[in-house]
């Protein structure tokens, strides 16, 4: 039995088995006992640790859920227009999932669950992009076209409904379907069909971006 | 007089908005003028780090207040 380890250390070894179980069987398909025996400890120090099966996948949500990627390297690496910042988004997003895909089985799990995790899972992953789509159609879409807001509100969702049918047919099939395409390209292509779909092409891009002029407000620098 | 050139709220944004807009505001700047940024997304702390680190500009302060994270960076 591992006795080496730290309060820290054991908590942190009994999140990773619990993850894992409850990704693969859910909430109910995993008991204590079996988590238990994949740590090695006994059930008693498990629940020294957390006082019941709910607090510990509790726990394992709050883990995931809170998980944010960073999308500098997106704006900093590239001329910082819809479409190149778009793709730099979705390809860490992804990647994200292929490095752990339990975020991914987690979040699915929550949301069937209605457990209030599935909340933070938007609020620290998904809105990234439903922000980043509604602010730059709104910086662009004339103010009188008819239901703007509409608009707005279906090409945002549009976009996360793609990914997310990627990811589940990429991750949760028991065959991966799309094996033979690369992150980078699928993440390429998904952005320029979404382009495509909401009328906002390469040129318009670059037209747009090059006079952009940034709503910051200007301090005079006189006193 | 202030002791800041140019102001951006993002309060309310998530990743990269803060950044974008950090970047097309500072690109607006002489060197040596600075840029005041306050923003509310946790994960933006690192990433004002992380983009001053990448692009050479100063973070010249980066801290909290009224609940709010704000920035100061120097364009350099």
């Amino acid at each position: 039995m591992n006795t080496r380890l730290s309060g820290p250390e054991r908590r942190q070894s009994i999140l990773k088995e619990a993850q894992r179980l409850f990704a693969d069987k859910g909430f109910h398909g995993v008991s204590i006992d079996e988590i238990a025996r994949a740590v090695n400890v006994s059930p008693a120090i498990l629940y020294r640790h957390f006082k019941s099966k709910q607090d510990l996948y509790d726990a394992v949500l709050q883990e995931l859920s809170s998980q944010r990627e960073s999308y500098v390297e997106a704006v900093v690496n590239s001329d910082a227009n819809f479409e190149e910042v778009l793709i730099g988004m979705t390809e860490v997003f992804i990647r994200s999932i292929d490095e752990n895909p339990n975020l991914l089985r987690i979040e699915m799990q929550s949301l069937l669950d209605g457990n209030p995790a599935t909340s933070e899972f938007f609020e620290n992953r998904w809105k990234s992009f439903a922000d980043y789509i509604n602010y730059s159609m709104n910086e662009r879409l004339a103010y009188d076209i008819a239901d703007r807001e509409i608009k707005i509100l279906s090409a945002s969702l549009m976009f996360q409904g793609m990914v997310r049918e990627a990811l589940l047919q990429k991750y949760l099939q028991p065959q991966d379907r799309l094996i033979d395409v690369s992150l980078s390209e699928l993440s390429r292509e998904l952005v320029t069909l979404f382009l495509r779909a909401i009328g906002i092409h390469e040129t318009q891009l670059t037209q747009k971006d090059s006079i952009d002029s940034e709503q910051t407000k200007t301090i005079p620098s006189a006193s | 007089m202030s002791d800041f050139d140019s102001e951006l709220d993002a309060s309310g944004l998530n990743c990269p908005l803060p950044i974008l807009r950090a970047k097309k505001a500072i690109a607006g700047l002489e060197d040596g003028q600075t840029l005041r940024i306050i923003a509310t997304d946790p994960g933006s702390v690192k990433d004002f780090e992380a983009f001053c680190k990448q692009t050479g500009n100063t973070l010249l302060s980066s801290g909290e207040e009224g609940g709010k994270f704000v920035f100061m960076i120097k364009k350099s």
